[in-house]
């Protein structure tokens, strides 16, 4: 695949200092009515880093991660990628990211290529270039042949998911934000989106991705950060959150999870 | 099982009553109660001859009926389905008792029922026997409605799978709205009908429809002839259990699959020639493949055209060709209050947009060229047609002026209306296999229909002055206002709309997402009202205007006029009233003032304590 090559010419060029992060979010809070989604997150992506977040569900990522790519208006705090704030600018700054949300519409009466090549016209590609990235991820995502007319409405989780993530490639983004991009996605895939992956932070790209999927996280990243009712309480290089233990144990011990409520369900066992 | 689904279906209503729907519960409560009094009336009326008022009272409840077979089409399915429960073991027949027994939870059924009092009025006017046989005869036919509406909802919801069910549920949609639409035809001409009575063959069509067999029993038990008595009642139990066996079938497993759409091969999925290029043109393109491909899109397709059809199509009954030129007017009229939810309809897909600033005006105008592309060129051959048909030259200006200012102004209210009277609804995949369920439109629509009506006000009014002066080039100049009219609505109110959608997109896809808009922040010096979420202060504001008129000009007033005995009726709508009728129209002109100031007063207590804690 060309797309590193392409962004990397493409895309605007990052901070004047050269030193800024590829994702910083600072302070983004979010209340709904008395409840708190996200209480405190300042969250840094250093360039080229393969970044992953865990929390149990409820823990408040989809919401932060909303805010930091500009979906969900933040009550407080602001988010930045290279230097350009996703709110104050978001032409530059959204045109520097690509994002897959977790469990979003398209427009579900096109196919994938439709989809593709609609978005690419949107953005301003030329029309050979749309066309050469498209046949390029419909092929490594295994979106053409038998289910080249399928729409998008009658894709499984998977292929949505793989989908989605074309459409966060396609304009060649220097940053992918990806929320549970392997959640109901079957192993053979899972393997492919992992190389894929590998490559782009390869490329010099960087990835911010969440997941409840300890080992995968362990296996991928290089930093990671573990939210918890809505609050960023560890991050940093995977070895130094980990502090000797395996992530999961890590995870149970930050997160808090108490073994006491599981004494009850005696009637479970006949 | 019945115990614990209504008290699924009370939390729902609670829900509603304190969510964004509020406004449309409450005023949609008050207009059927308005509906409700005003079909009582009907029974009171006094005619030449006696079957006229039978005659009378059977359209009403042929309205009545009608009206809750169209509800789920813009009401979207109701809140506790057959299908929410396929899982749980539970005896089918015992399921559908307790959702039967949800459904007349709610708003719309004690309305009906209310409604439905007429016949016991209509009986009171007959003798003792009448009304004994009056008070079974609501319950049956109230069951009948419930039933029956739960029944074609089904029916339409399997339709509208495929393309060409959704055209034909939208053929029947469009009879039924014209039949309901219609028949107020004869309350406009009700004094005239009065003395004269109905024409026999319309008489006894209306007659023989099972919403009228009530009626029929009770005026054949004020002459004692029990065989007719007995058998229309028997009738209408019969079909109901007919009803009911039906619809306790329907709530098995899905037995019709989906029609699969395919899409466009990989040769032809990026357009060619002059939209390859540039963002209005992706839009448009996207679009038009929408328009071909979803059913929904289908049926809004049929509904307009079928509409103007069957409407200009009625008055050729009594020989009147006057509707026929504004064959295409109504065409474009039904086309914009149809599609009106339109980014609604695509669910949570505004996050490509929200991701893409700048993208906000293509995203407008392409959808806006579209909606034209399908709408105007039947609009066009309709009002030819109909024009040619018709004759009347003198209406021409008329014709060709609405067409030309409802297309314009249907084109700019599009997307203005989907922005900011967004009805949220599930996400189109969530409800492939049943693209009814969709969100609650019937306000939506009341909005689009009035304004769209709005911008074709300047066009009429010149052509009304051309006619008043007898000026021909005045009423001409109507159509140049019509294209100016067209004009300005199409480029500003597209205006409005995209910079609306770009200003609010994160809030938009917030509440699409949810279903329930953001709480506003409390800023410096804000009062709490300017603080609510928008539609709490909509409810907060209509339901004290609601209060103010019903309690003071319509209850207080009246009730010292009847007790000082100097009375003129004005507005006062209890004074219109037969004077048996007059003191409980005031009670309930009293119950819902005091009720409307209470539920504002709720409204803002409970807004205070929130915002204070």
């Amino acid at each position: 695949m060309t797309m590193q090559k392409e962004s990397d010419g493409g895309a605007p060029t990052p901070a004047a200092d050269g030193q800024a992060a590829a994702f910083e979010l600072v302070g983004l809070r979010k209340t709904f009515g008395t409840y708190e989604a996200v209480g405190q997150a300042d969250l840094t992506v250093a360039p080229g880093s393969f970044f992953g977040l865990v929390g149990p569900n409820g823990a408040g990522k989809t919401t932060m991660l909303s805010m930091a790519v500009g979906l969900l208006r933040p009550d407080a705090g602001h988010a930045k990628v290279f230097g350009t704030d996703v709110w104050k600018e978001p032409e530059r700054a959204k045109e520097l990211m690509g994002v897959l949300p977790d469990g979003l519409a398209m427009p579900e009466q096109l196919t994938g290529r439709e989809l593709l090549s609609y978005l690419g016209q949107l953005r301003g590609l030329d029309k050979a270039t749309v066309a050469g990235r498209v046949d390029e991820l419909l092929a490594v995502l295994e979106l053409s042949g038998d289910t080249e007319r399928t729409l998008i409405l009658d894709y499984s989780t998977g292929m949505r998911k793989k989908i989605g993530l074309a459409v966060a490639l396609l304009h060649g983004p220097r940053l992918l934000v990806l929320d549970e991009p392997f959640e109901a996605v079957d192993p053979v895939a899972a393997a492919m989106l992992k190389r894929l992956l590998k490559r782009f932070v390869a490329g010099g790209g960087s990835v911010l991705l969440s997941s409840h999927v300890m080992a995968l996280v362990e296996q991928m990243c290089d930093t990671v950060a573990v939210m918890a009712k809505g609050n960023v309480v560890a991050q940093g290089p995977l070895d130094q959150v980990r502090g000797g233990v395996s992530l999961e144990e890590r995870f149970v011990e930050l997160v808090g999870v108490g073994a006491e409520n599981e004494e009850g369900l005696s009637w479970l066992a006949r | 099982m019945a115990g614990a689904l209504i008290h699924m279906k009370l939390a729902v209503m609670r829900r509603d009553i304190s969510g964004p729907r509020s406004s449309w519960v409450f005023g949609g409560a008050l207009v059927g109660l308005l509906l409700a009094v005003a079909t009582i009336d009907v029974a009171t009326l006094n005619a030449t001859h006696d079957s006229t008022v039978r005659d009378l009272l059977a359209v009403v409840f042929a309205v009545w009926t009608l009206g809750w077979m169209l509800g789920p089409a813009y009401s979207g399915q109701p809140v506790l389905r057959g299908e929410q429960f396929q899982l749980q073991p539970i005896p089918r027949r015992r399921l559908a008792l307790g959702l039967l027994g949800s459904a007349f939870v709610g708003v719309t059924a004690p309305v009906t029922f209310v409604a439905f009092t007429a016949l016991v009025a209509f009986g009171i006017r007959l003798g003792a026997v009448p009304v004994v046989v009056a008070v079974p005869a609501v319950f049956l036919q109230l069951l009948f409605v419930v039933l029956l509406s739960r029944l074609t909802a089904h029916l339409f919801g399997a339709l509208s799978r495929s393309r060409i069910g959704g055209a034909v549920s939208a053929l029947l949609n469009a009879a039924m709205l014209v039949a309901s639409s219609s028949c107020w035809v004869v309350f406009i001409a009700v004094h005239s009908v009065l003395t004269t009575g109905f024409s026999h063959g319309f008489s006894i069509t209306v007659r023989s429809l099972p919403s009228s067999w009530g009626v029929l029993a009770v005026e054949a038990a004020s002459r004692s002839d029990w065989p007719m008595t007995v058998l229309p009642l028997l009738g209408l139990a019969l079909l109901t259990a007919l009803l009911w066996v039906a619809w306790t079938r329907s709530l098995g497993p899905a037995r019709w699959t989906r029609a699969t759409v395919r899409g466009s091969g990989a040769d032809r999925a990026a357009p060619g020639g002059r939209l390859s290029s540039g963002a209005t043109a992706a839009v448009y393109v996207k679009e038009m493949r929408t328009w071909a491909r979803d059913p929904q899109r289908m049926q809004s397709f049929v509904v307009a055209p079928a509409f103007a059809v069957l409407t200009c199509l009625v008055p050729l009954a009594f020989h009147s060709t006057e509707f026929l030129p504004f064959l295409g007017a109504l065409t474009a009229l039904m086309g914009a209050v149809t599609a009106a939810n339109l980014y609604g309809q695509d669910g949570t897909a505004l996050w490509l947009t929200v991701l893409m600033p700048g993208s906000e005006r293509a995203d407008v105008r392409g959808r806006q060229l579209a909606w034209l592309t399908v709408f105007a060129p039947m609009t066009v051959v309709l009002t030819a047609v109909g024009i040619a048909v018709g004759g009347h030259p003198e209406l021409r200006p008329w014709a060709l002026a609405s067409t030309v200012a409802l297309l314009g102004g249907g084109a700019g209210l599009l997307p203005l209306v989907a922005v900011t009277q967004l009805a949220p609804g599930p996400d189109p995949r969530e409800i492939r296999n049943a693209p009814l369920d969709h969100s609650d439109v019937t306000g939506q629509a009341f909005v689009m229909m009035i304004m769209a009506l709005g911008t074709a006000v300047p066009a009429m009014a010149t052509v009304l002055a051309g006619q008043l002066l007898h000026e021909p080039a005045l009423r001409w100049a109507g159509l140049v206002a019509g294209a100016a009219t067209a004009v300005v609505c199409y480029a500003l109110l597209g205006r409005a709309a995209h910079r609306a959608l770009a200003r609010r997109g994160p809030e938009l896809l917030y509440l699409m997402r949810t279903g329930k808009e953001q709480r506003g922040k409390a800023g410096e010096g804000a009062t709490f009202i300017q603080a609510m979420p928008a539609y709490r202060r909509r409810l907060f504001w209509s339901s004290f205007l609601v209060g103010c008129i019903a309690l003071f000009p319509q209850a207080l007033v009246p009730l010292l006029m009847k007790v000082s005995g100097k009375v003129s009726r004005v507005w006062f709508l209890a004074l219109y009233m037969p004077n048996a009728w007059q003191w409980p129209v005031i009670a309930l002109m009293s119950v819902i003032g005091l009720g409307s100031f209470a539920l504002a007063a709720r409204i803002g207590l409970s807004e205070l304590h929130a915002q204070r804690s």
